[in-house]
């Protein structure tokens, strides 16, 4: 009972303290947070790269990568390690993997705080736009200018993976910033059984399609067509797009920056049904959630006539280990055949590949051995050592080399290719336009949706997308 | 100083060793304040910050000030077909794998709860799906359910059934979520209802079989009254995990075909993740948040009703 009477008397003043205390430390972590948020307004776009390399660090460094977990990231770690190290051996480099469908979110969550395990990210060429932005990568031009023989380039080349705003298809803007520089090289192979349909590939889409349909109804169990038909990462939306352009389609205008009427034009809508009903009806049951490793699979396994992917994920189709069809390297090569694409109304193909994009948020020590980094890497030599180590270089004298052109049997589809690529929009909304195209080619695939209805709405949503930058709430829905 | 001289006199001597100035009360609350600082900086300020955050346009992205946009995040959340469309895909998929949860890990509890020999044994190897990660679950079954080279379709093609897409069809996309939920989590319900069995007096059942009452009416008099408050309680906390899946979504089928396997936890991850709509994620998720509290609380008044009753 006294104890009771006791905590009556004391409670009021206490509660009320106790209650002011903890108001008190609750604002205070607002205002702290807030206060952080308020800073970040000031560095809205993205800082400057030294002209010149600053003096680099004797000490001991680690120079940290993010990409996504694929062969070319333990070859880009251990070519590295093997050789970068010899100029600077007190650096050691560590490429970090993630999924492919966390790519983005691991490199732009670490943006949004405002502090990065990682000095360089390595950045699909549509996501300079939002890293731009956003402020979160170097604005490379000056250090470009001074450092990199720009001339030794495809100019399409250096501008698709760091240049902003985007370049148009095939060309570079001079007066236009550069915010990274290649890396890997890419885009998509077609990968025939020559024992099934013979050596010389199809030539035009059309006819792609016929000697498929021909190459399934002679061999049950061999399905005609593989190909990215997912709705994760950029799976299904780089198929149509891909299809789209061989069609003769536009994805977008992107001087008045139109997709509604644009993307859904004659031509989109002929590159949809050929896609759907034409291409999809030559897959494998089930398919319809394939990627990059499924489609190697099926192909390994002897399980398609024509299938296409990307060809830095193409290696290990030449492992005797995962494949069935032939004991030896030469024995799968005797099957498989690789090719550029064919073509249709033109002869686009989709740029693949990733640039080197410098993290505004890593130290100053590791800012400068990422230069140091970039600037070795984009020496004639080492792009030629990069290319027989596996990589697909961006040097216009390293993808003539022998070294490049006889390190891999698709490596000829790359050189050929280079002059046919196209890329997808550049924009700080690229994310979830890719999301839009991927889910609704998905659905249009998988039956859930009519391809024609499916095409209007990614026109529409995508167009409502790059509209809503003015809207009140409900942005991202 | 009063009541401190007061408290002094009225309380029995510190034990040796310990400060004077310490009170019963200060050592209580300096035991608790960093239990209670952890929960005001780990839960209850992102709360408070995700309610303010929701009122504004603010982007985590893009830094920058976050302006205010009253109610806009949430009349756009709510008048959204698209967020209709997940709103009835989680439905169907709460209802679907709770409803299938409770009758197959109640009918499993009454079955052990009759065995006499075995039980532990039996209740173990049950437990064992609800120990795995979702994530490994969700990987393991994927693989299972692959058309072309998953051992579910080559059991069915061995008993000459054909190929059934799973994961690809709009239909079995679904139904396989709730399959492969059902398979992780009836352990779960099968457990409490164990529990609720095993609590049931014995000797109504041996009064009851004196008055030679049927198996169905022991049941449906007995065994089922007495244990439905608890089975009660085990769909309430079933049912909150799965409106809020994410994991299996996003291994098994990442929202496909299309987007008809979208969870509303799936769609806030893409809001808040792919566009970076800080503002609009935090109201998505400060609704979903208001949805199982008011469900909840309707939940459990019934419940309470039920033991008054």
């Amino acid at each position: 009972m006294r104890h009771s009477q006791r905590m009556d008397r004391l409670s009021a003043p206490r509660r009320k303290v106790q209650l002011a205390t903890a108001a008190m430390l609750l604002m205070a972590t607002t205002v702290a947070a807030c206060g952080d948020g308020g800073d970040d307004g000031a560095t809205a776009s993205a800082p400057k790269a030294p002209a010149t390399i600053p003096e680099l660090t004797k000490d001991p460094l680690t120079l940290s990568f993010i990409w996504f977990d694929w062969p070319p990231a333990k070859a880009l770690e251990d070519f590295a390690n093997a050789e970068y190290t010899k100029d600077r051996p007190n650096v050691t480099v560590k490429v970090n993997t993630v999924p492919n469908a966390n790519w983005h979110d691991a490199m732009f969550t670490q943006f949004a705080a405002r502090k990065t395990d990682f000095d360089i990210a390595i950045l699909d060429s549509q996501h300079i736009g939002e890293a731009v932005t956003n402020g979160n990568i170097l604005d490379i031009t000056d250090f470009v200018k001074n450092n990199i023989e720009v001339d030794a380039y495809n100019p399409y080349l250096l501008a698709a993976y760091g240049q902003f705003p985007q370049a148009e298809t095939g060309q570079r803007d001079e007066n236009a910033s550069l915010y990274g520089l290649p890396l890997l090289g890419d885009t998509w192979t077609m990968i025939y059984r020559k024992d099934l349909i013979g050596d010389k590939p199809p030539q035009t889409w059309d006819e792609m399609i016929s000697v498929a349909e021909k190459c399934q109804a002679d061999n049950p169990g061999v399905s005609g067509l593989a190909f990215h038909q997912a709705n994760g990462s950029d799976a299904a939306a780089v198929t149509y797009n891909t299809v789209n352009g061989v069609y003769g389609g536009n994805l977008w205008d992107p001087k008045t920056r139109k997709i509604d009427g644009v993307l859904n034009d004659a031509a989109g809508h002929e590159a949809m049904d050929v896609l759907v009903n034409k291409m999809k009806p030559l897959t494998a049951k089930g398919s319809g959630n394939w990627f990059i490793d499924e489609v190697n699979a099926a192909v390994a396994q002897g399980k398609a006539c024509i299938a296409f992917n990307w060809i830095a994920a193409s290696g290990g189709l030449l492992d005797p280990k995962e494949s069935t069809l032939g004991s030896t390297r030469e024995q799968i090569l005797d099957k498989l055949g690789f090719a550029t694409l064919p073509s249709q109304k033109t002869d686009l193909v989709p740029l693949g590949g990733m640039g080197m994009h410098v993290s505004a948020y890593s130290a100053e020590a590791n800012q400068v051995e990422a230069l140091n980094f970039m600037k070795w890497f984009q020496q004639a030599d080492v792009q030629k050592k990069w290319a027989a180590a596996g990589g697909v270089p961006s040097r216009t004298d390293a993808l003539s080399s022998p070294e490049f052109l006889n390190a891999g049997p698709f490596n000829q589809v790359y050189a050929d290719s280079v002059p046919r690529m196209r890329d997808m929009w550049n924009v700080p909304e690229y994310a979830r336009l890719v999301d839009i195209e991927n889910t609704n080619v998905n659905a249009a695939l998988n039956g859930a949706k009519n391809p024609k209805a499916a095409l209007d709405d990614i026109a529409k949503e995508q167009q409502s997308v790059l509209d809503s930058s003015g809207r009140k709430g409900g942005g991202g829905l | 100083m009063t009541d401190d001289a007061g408290q002094v006199a009225a309380t029995p001597p510190p034990a040796p060793g310990r400060s004077r100035r310490l009170s019963d009360r200060g050592l209580a609350v300096a035991f608790i304040s960093p239990a209670l600082l952890l929960l005001l900086a780990m839960s209850v300020f992102p709360l408070l910050w995700a309610l303010y955050l929701s009122f504004t346009d603010y982007s985590a992205t893009r830094g920058g000030r976050a302006y205010f946009v009253g109610f806009g995040n949430y009349t756009a959340i709510l008048t959204s077909a698209q967020v209709h469309q997940r709103a009835l895909t989680t439905l169907i998929y709460v209802v679907g794998a709770v409803t299938l949860q409770t009758v197959l890990g109640f009918t499993i509890a009454y079955l052990i709860s009759r065995r006499t020999r075995g039980r532990g044994l039996l209740t173990t190897l049950f437990l064992v799906p609800m120990m795995l990660s979702p994530v490994v679950v969700g990987l393991f079954w994927r693989f299972m359910l692959d058309a072309q080279f998953g051992v579910v379709n080559s059991m069915l093609g061995s008993i000459g059934l054909g190929q059934v897409e799973w994961l690809t069809r709009q239909r079995t996309a679904l139904i396989s979520l709730i399959v492969v939920d059902t398979w992780q989590w009836t352990p779960f319900i099968m457990l409490i209802a164990l529990a609720g069995l095993t609590a049931v007096p014995k000797y109504l059942y041996e009064a009851a079989s004196i008055d030679r009452a049927s198996e169905w009416f022991r049941f449906r008099t007995i065994t089922l009254p007495l244990v439905w408050p608890l089975l009660l309680i085990a769909v309430l906390f079933r049912a909150i995990e799965a409106f809020r899946l994410f994991d299996l979504v996003y291994i098994l089928t990442n929202g496909g075909p299309g987007v008809s396997t979208e969870t509303l936890s799936f769609h806030v991850y893409k809001v808040a993740f792919l566009g970076f709509n800080t503002g609009t994620a935090s109201a998505y998720g400060i609704l979903m948040v208001l949805v199982v509290i008011v469900l909840s609380q309707i939940y459990l008044r019934y419940l309470n009703r039920l033991k008054e009753g």
